[in-house]
């Protein structure tokens, strides 16, 4: 008891497994869920199973918390899209916002914080003055960051809403530029689908692989399991519909330099979520993929993040993988300067 | 990494299990929740955690962080001397970011023949101290802190937490009620003194018995008596601010609070001591 | 002057009437209005047409009983403008 998250991963790749829970099962599972933002995902997934009549209104809250959140990540891309229509330019919703805009499964129950688009690079400066226009401000007016957000991240740095107070991040590309690969953005842009509502999202291979992205890039891999579950979803949706999306997804991996990344993750979530992947593109189990499944089960049924070593040693890297070793020091002395 | 010992808790509606690194505030809960019911299977609705803030901080110069199944980014700690206080905001803490079976008002409640009498304002407004100084008074004390509207009956649920008393409260109420009602005195906390007491036993026991709204104060303390009319949109704001979650039910948070703006008799409150509110009230609650 | 408005999908918004204002619940953003006299009688007269904000001034006057004039087609344009931007009415 109370040892990692697998009961989690056990309830979202085979339902029927929460019918061997007792009641204090049933609390570690509903809290594991909840720190790894995954409860309306469970929710959705537990619908057809016989739930115990005490935990039903606890997944009912989470389903009616989800369709909330939906609600307001679609009004908040409405929002957007109206701010930014004087520009003509695409405007593509990325990350959950994305999944329930274009009604994938992937969206389904999913917890939905900032919205974030992508823009073109050369229609950054238009977009950032339709958006003030609009009600946007600054998040933190500090001239440090604002310069290290401009000269090194992939993301405008972040505005939020004066009134509705909700978040909006504007990408030009879905890595820092720091960052080893160098994803095409200007082919992600290009491939992008409209939708009815006049906003683009990513096109299938584009936008797996952009999740897969974040998953390994941003952060110590903390949330990775809710970007795992995304990637779970959206790789059998689209390998389900469409036979040759196994051969595209190649070929897209090459061309945005995410080759190793995808194979590492479809690894991962055929381990984790009995995800049919394609063997060609996945490789053979490597050694390092059981450190991965560590940090990623670092969770215990309190809800407590564990295995504080894994975790030290993830983020230490993760902030390698961004910048080169200068820049980290240089940013990090900055930051305890500040501090 | 240290286990945690842990004890469930069952206020109204809602199930606790509060985890705690430190025995201390779980045996200050059991001691003052000991009529409350108790564990139900190891079913909860959400998971309190106290722990250090680091992890040398669990002996030198104890220091509680409170978190759980919601939690915000920038909870100051607490020493350990104020672990119930924690144990306490801890649980507020869930119902207000997570609860969503009712609507949450943050108002005082009590009641008599089956309708309630809420209670809401700032802090300062004495709304806590009047509900338990009502409560001694021949009413049926709800709860001092959130008042749970039911969105599809428009009846009000019992939350009978401990009562928080601050400052002067303490001296008003040790002067009527004796020492076993009576938690720990906590100095020096952010709020001042605190300290909690017990809830008649008579409210534990029918902490499940709902109420009918029948009258919404104001009260404010410190001013000449006097009772006031508002205008519907003025209260309907003024609720808005005061619910944790009106925003988060979206149309059902909608739907009950006009519902209850529309039905429940309305006044602001002024008055400068315990017998003058009480004169007040009964005057409204005759005319019902 | 020539710019058509119309309301934004009118079964998605709850209006309740409290003293001397009036609350919209907006389904699609979850958000609640708070708005005062003109604007529920502008909601209320455009209905579900294309009009302009001359067109919503007239219908005001005969509805309400308004003084018809050019500065009621101002304010009545001020006001849709403030409510394209909560997303309660759109440019056609």
């Amino acid at each position: 008891m109370m040892g990692d998250a697998r009961p989690l991963i056990d309830a979202l790749r085979a339902p029927e497994t929460v019918l061997s829970l007792d009641g204090t099962g049933w609390t570690d599972l509903i809290s594991i869920a909840r720190a790894e933002s995954l409860i309306g995902s469970l929710a959705h997934r537990l619908a057809d199973v016989a739930v115990p009549e005490q935990i039903q209104p606890v997944l009912k809250d989470a389903i009616q918390a989800a369709d909330l959140a939906r609600r307001q990540a679609l009004w908040e891309a409405d929002c957007a899209g109206r701010a930014l229509a004087p520009l003509n330019c695409n405007t593509v919703l990325m990350k959950g916002t994305a999944y329930v805009a274009a009604d994938l499964d992937a969206g389904v129950g999913r917890s939905i914080g900032d919205l974030d688009i992508m823009v073109a690079r050369d229609q950054l400066t238009a977009v950032e003055e339709l958006l003030l226009d609009a009600g946007w401000e600054w998040v933190k007016p500090d001239p440090y960051d604002d310069q290290y957000y401009r000269d090194h991240m992939h993301e405008l740095p972040p505005l939020i809403h004066r009134e509705r107070d909700r978040m909006i991040d504007v990408h030009h590309t879905i890595l820092p530029l720091t960052a080893g690969p160098t994803p095409n953005a200007g082919a992600m842009l290009d491939y992008a689908v409209r939708l009815d509502s006049g906003l683009y999202v990513m096109a299938p291979a584009d936008m797996l692989l952009h999740s897969i992205a974040h998953l390994f890039a941003d952060g110590d891999l903390a949330g990775g399991l809710r970007n795992l579950w995304d990637i779970d979803r959206l790789v059998r949706q689209f390998a389900g519909a469409d036979e040759l999306f196994w051969m595209e997804l190649g070929v897209r991996a090459k061309l945005h330099q995410l080759e190793p990344h995808l194979a590492r993750a479809l690894r991962l979530t055929a381990r984790l979520y009995a995800t049919p992947v394609s063997e060609n593109l996945s490789g053979s189990t490597n050694m390092t993929d059981h450190f991965y499944i560590r940090r990623l089960l670092a969770r215990d049924g309190w809800g407590r993040e564990n295995r504080k070593f894994t975790r030290q040693a993830f983020y230490i890297r993760s902030h390698w993988l961004r910048m080169p070793p200068l820049m980290l020091t240089r940013h990090l002395w900055t930051k305890w300067r500040k501090a | 990494m240290a286990g945690l010992h842990h004890l469930y808790l069952t206020v109204g509606p809602a199930r606790f299990r509060v985890a705690s690194t430190w025995r201390q505030p779980l045996d200050q809960l059991a001691a003052l929740y000991k009529d409350y019911p108790a564990s139900q299977g190891g079913y909860a609705d959400f998971t309190v955690r106290l722990e250090p803030e680091k992890p040398w901080r669990r002996y030198i110069r104890p220091s509680v962080h409170i978190s759980g199944d919601f939690w915000l980014p920038d909870a100051a700690p607490l020493p350990l001397s104020q672990c119930l206080l924690a144990a306490e905001m801890g649980m507020n803490l869930q119902m207000a970011l997570g609860w969503r079976r009712h609507l949450l008002l943050h108002a005082s409640s009590v009641e008599k023949d089956g309708k309630a009498l809420l209670m809401t304002g700032l802090s300062g407004s004495g709304k806590s101290t009047l509900s338990a100084m009502l409560a001694e008074k021949g009413w049926r004390f709800m709860g001092d802190e959130f008042a749970l509207l039911n969105p599809d009956t428009g009846m009000v649920h019992s939350f009978p937490r401990l009562i928080s008393l601050k400052n002067e409260a303490i001296a008003a109420m040790q002067a009527i009620l004796p020492d076993s009602r009576f938690g720990p005195l906590l100095t020096g906390t952010p709020k001042g003194d605190i300290r909690h007491i017990i809830p008649p036993l008579d409210a534990v026991k029918r902490m499940a018995d709902t109420a009918k709204p029948a009258l919404l104060l104001f009260p404010r303390f410190g001013y000449d008596p006097v009772l006031r009319d508002m205008g519907k949109s003025e209260i309907f704001v003024r609720l808005t601010q005061a619910s944790t979650n009106y925003v988060a039910l979206g149309e059902t948070g909608f739907q009950a609070l006009t519902k209850f703006v529309d039905r429940v008799p309305t006044k602001a409150m002024d008055y400068q001591s315990g017998e003058q509110a009480e004169e007040l009230i009964d005057s409204l609650w005759s005319q019902l | 002057m020539s710019q058509l408005y119309r309301t934004t999908a009118p079964e998605g918004i709850i209006q309740r009437p409290l003293d001397s204002m009036t609350l919209i619940f907006q389904k699609s953003s979850g958000i609640t209005h708070m708005i005062a006299d003109p604007v529920p009688a502008i909601l209320e007269v455009m209905a579900e047409d294309s009009l302009t904000a001359r067109d919503v001034a007239q219908r005001l006057a005969v509805s309400y009983d308004l003084e018809d004039s050019e500065n009621a087609a101002d304010v009545v344009l001020a006001r849709l403008a403030e409510l394209c931007t909560l997303g309660l009415v759109e440019q056609v």
